[in-house]
């Protein structure tokens, strides 16, 4: 049946999760294309068959009319398949800059056609280039900023620390406000512990005594 | 449909609604002195130890996480308030109770932060789950009640997190039968002839409504919609 | 603000001030372009002004770590810069990304091209150029000769193409028609919600609804309402 090939390629598109991206099926998508060029050749030689009994092609409704129109309608519906194929494709692969980054891993990049590996370069670019017009980096940031200082306490004698532009002593037992980035390395090996944590664990506790 | 998923239905994630809700003002009592604070956001202070003070809640949360203040419990935050509401609640079936628009979210930031602070706190946490429960419920059965002739909804003292998280389905259930309801639909069922048209009481309207048919035929949805 | 007796007074002066900030402003515009269907006017001298209190307050933070300020006040005040920039970057970005889904669409309307700034106008045709030569190299050049343009469907297409309409190759367009939430700020009064007067609302002060967004952008673009 005409056109069912490339319905199925709009098939996988809808059948992906939002945002996913299956591999580009150029098997299907090779045959399409050369299904559209053999609608052609069809095409032209039924209007080249009615021009030859000097038929006029504007007006003339017989067998090779309505064949021709059938023809030219597939291929237009085969086209219609093929843009809406590879325009939502671009849709999820820019959508990938803002979720992933500049580079994309090797499993996602050997889903695209070579053409979608250009759009995707070049549609970084294009929001690079934004961005050092406007001298902001929008790819930080994603989520609304939480208080980056934790209260955490000392479990272990860890002695004068250097953090960014100054040091601080951490002896046993003690209470400090660091910001978070700067405790996850202590905290990781179990040598100060975060006190909203540690209050959260005794609220869930005591919870469970109601 | 692909077509009818539209992923603008949920536009602010719960951590957004929660950061607008962080810039609601709040009172506090410091235990130190503070200059004034002169932020983007706006001046507050100066702070003196036992004078209350007004901030937004980010900066109450803040002050108190590094044990410089207590937060004062906002008057709807209370056991008789919160009673006092909860039982009109459910004496009135289709209305909502005026709370503060965040108060979700301010009542889940102050129990993470200022249990503490907050008298009777576990009551208070489960008459607010209870009015929650109580809200969702009338929504529900809100929802149940849209028809094709319904072209607006008001719901008055609907708070934030609550129309985050009733949008999806409002928009949707809105938009199926606005597009059912639609010219080109009731065209459809009239050349049909054997159907009937689904909205027979309309007369003249839906000749008016016609010319609208061809800007709003479905062709922004195209690239979705390829009959499959 | 001399004295602490007046604190109070003061503190809630200064929260009423907050109320129309910059960043109150800002924060406006990206709950509205968030809930709006299409990209709305970018408001430049805000974002400057935004941009120039940023700075103002960063240059403010390094001149503490020399003079050696409190670390809690520090703190704060860079959680105030935290917040605003997250704000500021979240709305240019969510403008790009509307600028990405609806690009062609808004490339192609002088309106639409208006409401963007400089920067986002180059954005926009960029993208479109980089989406037509991919559709092109991808598709439009290997279909035969007269079927290769990406807004004509074939060389022969009319107003109508053998029943099929010539627009059909389409191109993402906002939906004007869904549904939004949207809170009044003051009483607009009787409002027409479709072309012909028989949808009409009462919109009141403060109140909540839910509403077709192409019968209220006006209002959106006024201020009179907000998105929520």
């Amino acid at each position: 049946m005409y056109g069912r090939r490339a319905s199925q390629l709009l098939k996988e598109v809808d059948s992906c999760e939002a945002g996913q991206l299956v591999p580009f099926n150029s098997d299907v998508f090779d045959q399409v294309i050369r299904e559209c060029n053999e609608h052609n050749t069809q095409f032209q030689s039924l209007i080249r068959k009615m021009v030859e009994q000097n038929l006029d092609i504007e007006t003339t409704r017989n067998d090779d009319h309505y064949g021709a129109a059938v023809h030219h309608l597939s291929l237009l519906r085969n086209k219609r398949c093929l843009m809406a194929y590879m325009y939502n494709r671009a849709e999820v692969i820019q959508s990938f800059r803002w979720k992933i980054g500049p580079v994309l891993p090797h499993e996602i990049q050997e889903k695209l056609h070579f053409s979608e590996k250009e759009y995707f370069k070049n549609h970084s670019a294009a929001i690079k280039s934004y961005m050092s017009e406007m001298d902001i980096d929008l790819t930080v940031d994603m989520v609304p900023p939480k208080d980056p200082y934790i209260q955490v306490r000392v479990l272990e004698d860890i002695g004068e620390v250097s953090l960014g532009d100054h040091s601080i002593s951490l002896t046993k037992n003690s209470l400090h406000f660091l910001r978070r980035t700067d405790t996850e390395q202590f905290i990781s090996q179990f040598w100060i512990s975060d006190m909203e944590l540690v209050r959260k664990h005794n609220q869930a506790d005591s919870k469970q005594e109601w | 449909m692909a077509g009818q998923s539209d992923p603008h239905l949920s536009i602010f994630s719960p951590s957004e609604v929660e950061f607008v809700a962080e810039d609601e003002i709040v009172e506090i009592v410091p235990n130190i002195r503070m200059e004034a604070l002169n932020m983007i956001c706006g001046d507050f202070g100066p702070f003196f130890p036992q004078i209350a003070s007004k901030v937004p809640l980010w900066l109450a949360v803040a002050l108190k996480k590094r044990g410089k203040c207590t937060i004062r419990t906002p008057d709807w935050m209370t056991v008789d308030r919160l009673t006092q509401v909860l039982d009109a609640e459910r004496e009135s079936p289709k209305e909502f109770q005026p709370l503060p628009f965040h108060y979700i979210e301010i009542s889940k930031l102050l129990f993470d932060h200022a249990r503490d602070d907050i008298s009777d706190a576990y009551l208070v946490r489960s008459l607010i789950e209870d009015i929650r429960d109580v809200r969702f419920h009338k929504v529900e059965t809100g929802l149940e009640t849209i028809s094709g002739r319904t072209h607006a909804v008001k719901l008055k003292n609907l708070s934030a997190m609550e129309v985050n998280i009733v949008r999806p389905f409002m928009v949707r259930t809105l938009q199926a039968f606005y597009k059912h309801d639609s010219p080109q639909m009731i065209q459809q069922a009239d050349n049909t002839g054997s159907r009937p048209t689904p909205v027979t009481d309309r007369g003249p309207r839906r000749d008016l409504r016609r010319s609208l048919v061809s800007s709003r035929l479905g062709k922004n949805w195209y690239l979705l919609t390829v009959n499959l | 603000m001399s004295s602490w007796e007046d604190d109070d007074s003061a503190a809630a002066a200064a929260a009423a001030a907050a109320a129309s900030t910059d960043v109150e402003l800002l924060k406006r515009a990206w709950r509205n372009e968030k809930a709006s269907p299409e990209i709305l006017r970018f408001d430049s001298p805000l974002v400057s002004r935004v941009r120039e209190q940023i700075q103002l307050l960063e240059e403010t933070l390094d001149d503490f770590g020399e003079s050696g300020v409190d670390d809690l006040v520090v703190s704060l005040y860079q959680m105030d810069l935290d917040r605003t920039l997250f704000l500021l970057r979240s709305y240019l970005r969510l403008r790009l990304q509307k600028i990405e889904k609806y690009m062609m669409h808004i490339s192609k309307s002088e309106d639409l091209l208006s409401r963007l700034s400089q920067q986002e106008q180059r954005f926009a045709k960029s993208c479109t150029e980089m989406m037509e030569k991919h559709l092109e190299q991808s598709v439009l050049s290997k279909l035969p000769y007269g079927y290769d343009s990406v807004t004509r469907q074939s060389l022969s297409s009319t107003e109508d193409d053998m029943g099929i309409p010539f627009d059909l190759i389409i191109i993402p367009e906002p939906q004007l028609d869904t549904f939004v939430f949207c809170k009044t700020k003051s009483d607009v009064g009787a409002f027409q919600l479709d072309d012909i007067g028989e949808e009409v609302v009462d919109l009141v002060a403060d109140d909540l609804y839910v509403l077709r967004y192409k019968s209220i952008k006006g209002l959106v673009e006024s201020g009179q309402i907000d998105l929520i």
